[in-house]
């Protein structure tokens, strides 16, 4: 008894840092200001831990055919090496280890990529359905936006944010079986051009990283909600912008009536599809995928050009209620639309 | 499956100097060599020979990570280990462009560009003063500002840190390193073509690219080839799909002159003799004339 409490003590000194996201409960050794801290402080035995860790002592792998130089993976494993940066290594959705490349790194420089694409590759190694995709809230109802990076997910996000609705997770959403979308990391990622086209002071902003012109929207200039919430529609952002005859490029959305196609787009937005089949894990990701294409709808939404016309256009319409923005495209169009979704 | 089939060419030039030209030659080159042969090639539908080597979504693909987070420090010397393995690019798609130069300031003396599995680059220069002309047409750029971005040794497209997108940072430097940098490299073979040649004496220049890049090499269906693709033809594909994709918002259209020698008729003597003494060296050694100073 004794010693399960030595053990649990231990524990508690190393991970000082205790976090809710994706529902899981998740202990780190290093602070994590992205992540929504635990509501218990309880020490949970089933709890993900983070932790640095010398990579010279991971054991051998052999990688895949998914690998690439710089990502090292075979199912339950995945491997980073980011030059100047550091190593990382996901194992079993179980732990998630780091090692700075030296004393040069940051613990801002390491935790960009352990609460992205680290925790990522735990949590499809875990079987969740991780999807590229930044999630907010209104009104108990969440909406998901899912795009590319600088597809202007961020952007949107802090229009929306400034409009009262709160942010639930960015950059990557994880969503349940249930149909919850998670809590997930917490901060929206601003390029200086869009901070200072959105009023932000960016001078007050914290840096993503240094060296980059990029700040981070953290709590409380970020409002956030940091419970489960169903997800009600979602968006995938579409870079082919339609002008109107005035020449004007305005905010609408389709919705994509074919399931397979819903399908489709929500593969190719999952989180890094490789990670996925590199974990064995792709069957999987398509039987989520499909489940919650019956669930939830899926609509593209094509937004105008500049920030301003985009804070504008988002004044005029309600993204809870789709409909109210929907635009019938030529049947041309569509047809091109699916016709690029199906393409492999 | 042979090298051959598994291997992938490079397209390499600085902007504006005939790459889309070319691909648009293999494509419809394939096409016509193939045996199902639609009507007409749709630029817009058919032209894709290939990722840009520059695309964000492959290279966060390759790299596991979202590049937004790195630095184009940091992304520079890390790109050419993208795509090192030779199943990285899907079948047909073989012909990837590129308009960085082969190393960039920041890549630590290694290549952006993977060489690994890569059969070979073809090179495409154009005389810089024509360039220039084309260059002003695509980015609304005035010409005096076209001289001087190819006499920039920073020069670089989407070289932006205040904003995203969905290219990397692609580093240029002058044209003459620019050059230098494709066709002294050693790493991979390279055919050098010159716009000129590909204009005066088409049916020889292409039929040397077919046979570099072991595409069907049959002198009629690379004249015909030739034919489909001549400026004319291109600038009424474009009209009938309502504007190329790759064509700027700025830009009437993407298909313009292809002429050369407008450089000449276009530029002051001033920027023509800044050009010269700027690029001399290797615009002598590929044959271009310019305007020596009084």
């Amino acid at each position: 008894m004794s010693s399960q409490l030595g053990g649990l003590m231990s524990e508690l000194t190393k991970y000082q840092h205790n976090y809710g996201a994706f529902g899981l409960n998740i202990l780190s050794d290093m602070l994590l200001p992205e992540l929504p801290v635990h509501a218990s402080t309880d020490l949970n035995p089933a709890a993900v831990r983070i932790m640095a860790s010398s990579h010279e002592g991971w054991p051998s792998l052999v990688a895949n055919e998914h690998s690439t130089p710089l990502l090292q993976m075979a199912a339950g494993d995945w491997r980073l090496e980011l030059e100047g940066i550091g190593w990382f290594r996901a194992h079993a959705g179980e732990t998630l280890s780091y090692e700075r490349w030296d004393d040069s790194v940051s613990d801002r420089d390491l935790r960009t990529f352990l609460v992205t694409s680290g925790l990522a590759a735990l949590l499809i190694q875990r079987g969740a359905l991780v999807l590229q995709g930044t999630t907010l809230v209104r009104d108990g109802q969440a909406v998901m936006l899912l795009g590319t990076p600088a597809s202007g997910k961020s952007t949107l996000a802090c229009c929306l944010q400034q409009d009262g609705w709160q942010l639930l997770s960015s950059e990557l959403s994880v969503v349940s079986e249930q149909g919850l979308v998670w809590p997930g990391p917490q901060q929206l990622k601003l390029w200086h051009d869009s901070a200072a086209a959105l009023g932000l002071d960016w001078a007050q902003l914290p840096l993503v990283r240094r060296g980059l012109k990029r700040y981070a929207l953290l709590p409380p200039d970020a409002n956030v909600i940091s419970q489960p919430v169903p997800l009600a529609l979602i968006y995938s952002i579409s870079g082919a912008k339609r002008e109107t005859e005035a020449g004007e490029c305005e905010i609408e959305t389709r919705r994509i009536e074919r399931q397979a196609v819903a399908l489709l787009m929500l593969r190719n937005n999952a989180y890094q599809p490789r990670v996925y089949r590199a974990m064995n894990q792709e069957a999987n990701l398509f039987l989520q995928a499909s489940a919650l294409t019956r669930r939830v709808q899926s609509h593209r939404l094509t937004l105008p050009d500049g920030v301003k016309r985009m804070q504008e256009a988002l004044e005029k319409v309600d993204l809870l209620a789709p409909g109210s923005l929907e635009a019938k495209p030529p049947a041309e169009l569509e047809a091109s639309a699916e016709a690029k979704e199906e393409a492999p | 499956m042979s090298t051959q089939d598994s291997g992938y060419w490079y397209l390499a030039s600085y902007p504006k100097s005939g790459n889309t030209w070319c691909r648009v030659f293999i494509t419809e080159l394939q096409r016509l060599a193939g045996e199902e042969t639609p009507d007409e090639l749709n630029l817009n539908q058919d032209v894709e020979t290939g990722a840009i080597a520059s695309s964000r979504l492959w290279l966060d693909d390759q790299l596991g990570i979202n590049s937004c987070d790195l630095s184009f420090a940091e992304l520079d010397p890390l790109r050419g280990r993208a795509g090192e393995s030779a199943w990285l690019f899907a079948e047909g798609e073989r012909f990837h462009k590129v308009h960085d130069a082969f190393q960039s300031l920041d890549s630590r003396g290694r290549p952006v560009v993977s060489t690994t599995g890569c059969l070979g680059v073809v090179y495409i220069l154009r005389h810089p003063e024509d360039v220039a002309v084309s260059l002003s047409h695509f980015f609304s750029w005035p010409l005096q500002r076209c001289v001087n971005f190819l006499l920039d040794p920073s020069a670089a497209l989407v070289p932006s840190e205040w904003h995203g997108g969905h290219q990397v940072r692609q580093h240029m430097g002058r044209w003459d390193q620019h050059v230098r940098s494709w066709t002294d490299q050693q790493q991979l073979p390279v055919l050098v073509m010159r716009y000129e040649d590909m204009l005066a004496k088409g049916p020889e220049t292409f039929l040397t690219l077919t046979q570099f890049l072991r595409l069907p090499d049959d002198p009629s269906l690379v004249n015909q080839a030739l034919r489909n693709t001549s400026i004319e033809t291109l600038q009424k594909l474009e009209d009938q799909v309502g504007g190329f994709a790759e064509k700027p918002k700025g830009a009437e259209r993407f298909f313009r002159s292809g002429r050369s020698g407008e450089g000449a008729q276009q530029l002051t003597l001033e920027q023509r003799q800044r050009l010269a003494e700027g690029l001399q060296e290797v615009m002598r050694r590929f044959d271009y004339e310019g305007v020596d100073k009084a």
